[in-house]
Order: structure tokens, then sequence, then C-alpha cells
């Protein structure tokens, strides 16, 4: 049976706005089309994983308290997640997550602090604390030549800049920086944003090109994924897209 | 003598909303702290202030305890209503207080929003406050759940009042040291219930020690993070209890404290812990063991807390929950029962209740024990769908619409018991919805 494993990093500590349902969600299908799929969970003073052994590395966002801890726990894997990036590991990272990949945080304070610097874009905190870019967003992405909306929401008080690729263009929302026309990061096989929602949740199109791409790439095919019963999915992206778009 | 006049036409204006049946919320709160942002210092009493704060609880815990005190023969001024802001404390000062500011009453008994305890009493002498739980809530309003703490333990360092703290939260019970020269603290507990777990079931906060920052250990979970909890490096976590609830009988809805039994109404070990607080307060106040034993018999709050109803001759429970725990919560009593059942999940996004649904995902919908159908609804009613489906349930059974109506409907087109959760803002609907059809309401 094909399989796909999936590397969950510090589940006890990124799991704020509900991340943890994108793993659900690659769970749920995954599994529903007869394939198999492992979680492995890796949280600080767990045995050192070899990146390189997944299909995917998720990680989510967490409070700041937390993140500057795990900052320095994550360093240590740099040069392995390098590797395993180069070699067409799937990352999928998640607001705070998607800053830790990038070259440095600035914080209010003027503090840097550095980032595992694996990807060139940068993100400085707002220097007004209680601003933040917060509420629904709608970007358009083009995943294989092909393009769809992406539903998620949005709670960062950091500007990220320097972003050579965007994961998509800003219909609705933010983005990258207060009314930005760009969110996230985005290379084959590389996807950072700051979508919350889960992201997944409501966009199966991306949640099978992440799962297409993970068996392609393992299998050495092109396979057709099986569809799905998306009713609620559709009528979900038909009724938000109607509120947000119109 | 602006005071003066700030309250004579608040007081006016109250009149005139009385006459066309109005209840006016905290618009007299609002009106008046436009005019003098510091009219709360205005207000004079000397009677005990007691005050109760929490994610979830604080209304049940707040009008419990005005009730119980009030049994007791005591005038009490309380904001039973639920309007725990500023605004809505001020309403409830000035809808009871003489021109002067004056409040003649033997208590006064307040829920207060968390964020609202270092503003409210700043400037009002606080007796006595309970603290019940914290867990993530609102987070695209509220922020996270850390930094409201800390802001609350920055109020606590120079406050000497007495302290009523969960010692089985830990985000409560670290309060506790705010201020060491405070002996005024009294840690309340539960003891393990039937359905406490060995590993956390649901999302959770307090997962390190508030201290020394070692990973808490757990000898059980009752819901969410609360439970029996100690540090093993500093032994945070190790108070002496004020009041231990024990033999939790939720089937039979009784538990015991200090071997007196007292029965409620209700069957949530939540609500063990909203009535351990209240007994720890009326205790604290000399309340005889009868009068708390009596109103705890007796006192509901019927505004869709754990609201039992029969709606056509279908048994039918509504719940509010407004963030995981309280969804969570919900879910443990439904799953307790063993009896087959359909569930109604009313899920808004607006204003008041957020408008980040994410949440939902920390809901554990996992394994329902005898569910057979379920209905959504609310403006997010695909969300909850969703949420619900990718938990494995089966999809043929998910019923969605994103009219009341509807949904209502459909619930009752079969005569199984019926659970409902709804959240803040379509709370109030839903049940105004369901007794309507049932005839309960015009």
């Amino acid at each position: 049976m094909k399989e796909i494993k999936i590397l969950y990093l510090y589940p006890d500590m990124l799991e704020l706005y509900g991340d943890y349902g994108n793993i659900q969600v690659l769970k749920y299908r995954i599994e529903s089309r007869g394939y198999s799929v492992i979680i492995d969970r890796y949280s600080i003073d767990d045995d050192a994983p070899d990146f390189n052994n997944y299909d995917i590395v998720f990680a989510g966002g967490g409070a700041d308290n937390e993140q500057s801890i795990l900052a320095e726990d994550l360093i240590k894997y740099k040069d392995n997640i390098k590797d395993a990036i180069k070699n067409g590991v799937f990352f999928l990272l998640i607001c705070g997550s998607y800053q830790l990949f990038g070259k440095y945080y600035k914080d209010v304070d003027g503090n840097i602090i550095p980032g595992l610097d694996v990807f060139d874009y940068y993100t400085e905190s707002n220097p007004d604390r209680k601003s933040r870019c917060i509420g629904n967003i709608v970007i358009e992405v083009e995943l294989n030549n092909f393009k769809t909306t992406v539903i998620g929401f949005e709670n960062h008080g950091g500007q990220t800049f320097n972003i050579s690729r965007p994961f998509g263009n800003v219909l609705f929302g933010n983005g990258n920086k207060f009314n930005d026309t760009q969110e996230g990061y985005f290379q084959n096989n590389v996807i950072a944003t700051y979508l919350h929602g889960p992201l997944l949740s409501k966009n199966p199109v991306l949640t099978d090109y992440i799962i297409k791409y993970c068996l392609d790439r393992k299998y050495n095919e092109n396979i057709i994924l099986e569809n799905l019963n998306d009713e609620f999915e559709n009528l979900c992206r038909e009724q938000l897209l109607n509120r947000f778009l119109k | 003598m602006k005071n003066f006049f700030i309250i004579l036409a608040m007081k006016i204006l109250n009149i005139i909303l009385k006459i066309f049946h109005k209840n006016g919320g905290n618009l007299l709160g609002k009106i008046a702290f436009n005019w003098n942002p510091e009219i709360l210092k205005y207000f004079k009493t000397n009677c005990p202030v007691i005050a109760v704060s929490a994610t979830n609880g604080k209304t049940m815990t707040n009008n419990c305890i005005a009730y119980t005190l009030k049994n007791s023969g005591y005038k009490v001024v309380s904001n039973v209503e639920g309007n725990n802001m500023e605004t809505g404390i001020i309403s409830t000062l000035l809808k009871n207080c003489s021109l002067f500011g004056k409040i003649k009453a033997d208590f006064l008994v307040f829920e207060v929003d968390e964020s609202y305890i270092p503003i409210v009493f700043k400037d009002f002498k606080l007796d006595t406050l309970v603290i019940l739980n914290f867990f993530r809530d609102q987070l695209d309003r509220n922020g996270e759940v850390e930094s409201l703490i800390l802001r609350i333990n920055e109020f606590l360092k120079t406050y000497n009042g007495n302290l009523i703290l969960n010692n089985d939260d830990p985000n409560v019970a670290r309060l506790g040291q705010a201020n060491p020269e405070n002996l005024n603290v009294y840690y309340f507990s539960v003891d393990k219930y039937k359905y406490a777990t060995e590993n956390i079931k649901e999302a959770g906060e307090g997962k390190f020690c508030p201290f020394c920052k070692t990973k808490l250990e757990y000898e059980y979970y009752q819901y969410s993070h609360v439970g029996k909890f100690n540090c093993p490096n500093c032994n945070f976590g190790n108070n002496e209890i004020y009041k231990l609830a024990t033999n939790i009988d939720l089937k039979n809805r009784c538990f015991e404290i200090n071997d007196v039994t007292y029965n409620i109404k209700g069957n949530s070990i939540y609500l063990v812990y909203n009535y351990t607080a209240v007994i720890s307060v009326c205790s604290l106040y000399n309340i005889s063991t009868e009068i708390i034993r009596n109103s705890l018999s007796t006192f509901s709050l019927n505004n869709g807390r754990l609201e039992e109803l029969e709606i056509n001759g279908v048994k039918t429970i509504i719940n509010l929950a407004k963030n995981p725990t309280g969804s969570n919560v919900s879910l443990r009593i439904l799953n307790e029962d063993d009896d087959e059942k359909e569930l109604l999940f009313v899920l808004n996004d607006n204003i008041a209740d957020g408008f980040d649904v994410s949440w939902i995902w920390d809901i554990n919908f996992d394994n329902l024990n005898n569910v057979s159908r379920i209905i959504t609804s609310g403006t997010r009613a695909y969300d909850i769908a969703i949420r619900i489906k990718t938990s494995g349930f089966d999809s043929c059974k998910i019923e969605p619409y994103l009219d009341l109506t509807e949904a209502i409907q459909a619930l009752y087109k079969t005569d199984i018991k019926k659970y409902v959760i709804a959240n803040y803002t379509s709370l109030q609907p839903t049940r105004k919805q369901i007794k309507h059809f049932g005839g309960l309401e015009k």
C-alpha cells in the first residue's frame, strides 16, 4: 500500500489557531483514497529526526513566548532541513514557522532573532503592538499551471519582506504586510504562509496538490487522485467567496 | 457635582427604558463612562465586593453566589444579566445607587470579564476574587491566554483580599504566588471523576511550570488541562486545599464536601468546579451549609447553559459553547450519555463571536457515543460540517443548513433525543426558535 510519512514539528508548542487541523485534513484525504499515512511528532527533548525520511514536514503557529524557545532547538537541524528541501521533501509552514524559516525576525524592541536562514525573506514586527493583520483572507494561487483561490484566516503582527516568489496574490485581506498584494512564499515543494483556518480545511485542491506531489515523488509516477465527495467544501467555498469577494 | 448629574440623567434614562420594557444592557454604563471615564471612583459602598472571573463559567458561578447569599436573607446587587465589562458593571451600579453614588447592599457580586479585572478594581475595593479557569478563547479578539494571565498576575501583586483559586488549573493556581504576602489565598479542588483520563483528551494550555518551565506531570485530567498536576522540579501545585469536592456522581447529580452531600441540577464535571467555588465563597462569609445545600439543589440559569427542555415530547439539552473547551465539555456530557441522540451545532462568526472559526479544530469530535445524525447551522454551518466530517463521522449523516429555521425543522424530523451546542451570538436565536418550534414561546 502506498504510504505518506508526515513529520509534525513541535505539536505541543505550535498548536494555536487550529493548525493541527491541516494534519487531520491530510490524513483524511490520504486515507479516504486507500493510502496509508504515518504521522511522527517531534518536539524538544525528542530524538533527532532525519528530515529526509519524510514526505511532508509540517509546522504551525504558536504563542510568541514558545516560538523563541523552539527557534533555538530547530537551528540544530538547519543543514538537515536544507538538504531535505533540496531533495524535494514537502514543507508546509504556517505563520510562526513561516517566519522562522526566513533570515531573521526583528521584534518590537529592535532585537534580531535569527531564523533558520533557509529562505531569503525576513520579518519585522509592526512597531504598534496592538495593530495586527487580522481577518479573513482570500488569495489566488497557481498550482501546476492551474489557478485556484485559497481561503483562510490571518492573524499576525509580523510584516514579511523580500519574498522572491509569493504563494499567492491577495484578493481579500492583507497578506505578507498590511494591504499587501502578495501572500506567503512558494516553491514546488514549499508552502510558507500566514493562512490559518486551518489552511487545508477549505481548500481541497491545494491539499490534493500536496498529496499528489508526495506520491509522484516517492513512487516516481504521475498519479491521478481518486475524486472525493467535496460537497461541504464546495458549498463552503461558494458561500465564503461570495461573501468576501462581492 | 458632575457625577451627581450623570447619575440623575442615567436614572431618568433607566426609567424611560423600563417604560419601554428595555433592559438596556450596558448602555447606561457606556453613556456615563463617556461622560466621565473616572465615574467608578464616585461609587461608595461599605459592603464586601465579590468578583468572579474565568474563561468559562462566570455567569453560572456569579449568579449562584448571588442566589445563595440572597437565600440567606442578604440584599445583593449583582450583574446577573451577564454584562461583565467595565461599562456593564457601571450600569449595574447606576441602577442600584443613590444620587450620591452610595450603594446600599449587604454584598456586591460581579462577574467580570477576565481582561477587565485590573481596570475595574483599580478604583473599586475588592473583598474576594474567584478565578475558575483560563482557556483559549477568541484569539483574534483577546490575544493569547498567557498575556492575559500576566496582566492579572500584575494586578494581584498588590492585592491582599481573599483570593479563591481553582487548584486544578495550573494557569489559575499560579496566581496564588503573585503576592507572597497575601495570607488570604484559598485553593479549591475536585477529586477524580469517572471519565477523567490519564492523557489529555482536549486542547489545553498548562503544559509547562510557569515558575521553572519544567513539563508538568498529571495524575489525571478531568477535562482539557484541568486535573491533578504537579511540577516534579519545584513542587508547584502542591497547595493546601480549602474545599475539596469528593465522590463526584454525575449520574445522580451530586458530590460531597466535608461529608456533606450537595445535589445539583445538571450533570457536568465543570459544574462541580463552579459549585465548589460557590461553596468556598459562601463558607468564607459563614453562610450555613443548609442554605448552601438548598440553594445548589434549586439553582439553574435556564438561559442556554445546560438548559433542559421538552420540545413536542423530545428531550432537548441546549448548551452555550464559545470556545474549544466549552464545546469539549458539552461533548463530554453527550458522550457520557449512552442514549441514542442527534446533535445540532450552530456556529456564527459575528463580531462578538470572533471572526476566526479555526478554534473548531480544537474540538474533539472523535468517537461520538451513539450519535445518529448531526445538523449544522449558523453563518459557518459548512465549516463545522467539514470539521465533523474530517474527524471520521459519516458525512452522509451530516446535514448543513445556513438557515436556522430549516435546521431546526430538520432536527425535529425524528423524535430522538437532541443535544444542541450553539456559540455566542447563535445561542439566543437558537433557543428562541427551538422554543417557538415547540410551542413554548410565541
